[in-house]
């Protein structure tokens, strides 16, 4: 998953490596993302996420449909 | 994953905020086997010759375009996602720099209270979650 400057940005790469073009998200989005995927990452008494567990945290931040379905 | 392999783990991620960096496959003390089960069950990652580890996710074992000050310390990201989840993992505020694969232009990103700023960056995901791990260091 890369940064990028903006939306048009993304298009002109896409482009020019004749990748499919797959989602876009705003940095405030993948940072909320990042903050429920990972913040237990650390945490002493971590448990592997269940793929369920993993897939109800891509739903509470908005991530639905078939292109986030991790199976 | 069982109670000793979990104990391994947690101890390589220790290691890892310990010195700054991922451990060499000499300084987990682990055995080969071992490692291999938790690149098997995605704990972290290892290279493809078993040399070193590749990921300790979120946190890269090599060095990355990705880039993360936080806690005193720069750390390496395997992706933004991962950049946003040093600091998520840290629990701390920090600052995440990246190059635009477009432009080639440095992007800096703030993040503190789990908001970041400028919010107006965006970041593209090339393949569908359910392929992420058929080549994770790709996705």
């Amino acid at each position: 998953m890369n940064l990028f400057r903006s939306e048009e940005h993304v298009a002109r790469w896409l482009e020019e490596h004749d990748y499919e073009p797959g989602r876009t998200l705003r940095a405030g989005q993948i940072c909320e993302l990042a903050n429920a995927w990972w913040a237990d990452r650390l945490d002493p008494d971590w448990r592997p996420h269940t793929r369920e567990q993993n897939q109800a945290i891509l739903e509470r931040v908005g991530l639905t449909g078939p292109f986030w379905l991790l199976t | 994953m069982d109670d000793r392999d979990l104990a391994r783990r947690n101890r390589i991620y220790a290691q890892l905020l310990e010195l700054g960096r991922a451990p060499t496959i000499a300084e987990t003390g682990a055995d080969p086997d071992a490692l291999r089960r938790l690149h098997d069950e995605h704990a972290l990652v290892l290279e493809p010759d078993g040399s070193a580890i590749r990921m300790l996710a979120p946190f890269s074992g090599v060095a990355t375009p990705y880039r993360v000050q936080a806690a005193g310390r720069e750390w390496f990201a395997n992706c933004v996602w991962d950049a946003f989840g040093i600091l998520a993992a840290l629990g701390v505020g920090g600052h995440v720099s990246a190059t635009c694969l477009d432009c080639g232009d440095q992007l800096e990103v703030e993040v503190a209270d789990g908001r970041p700023k400028p919010d107006d960056l965006v970041a593209h995901f090339l393949l569908p979650a359910r392929r992420w791990w058929e080549d994770i260091v790709f996705t």
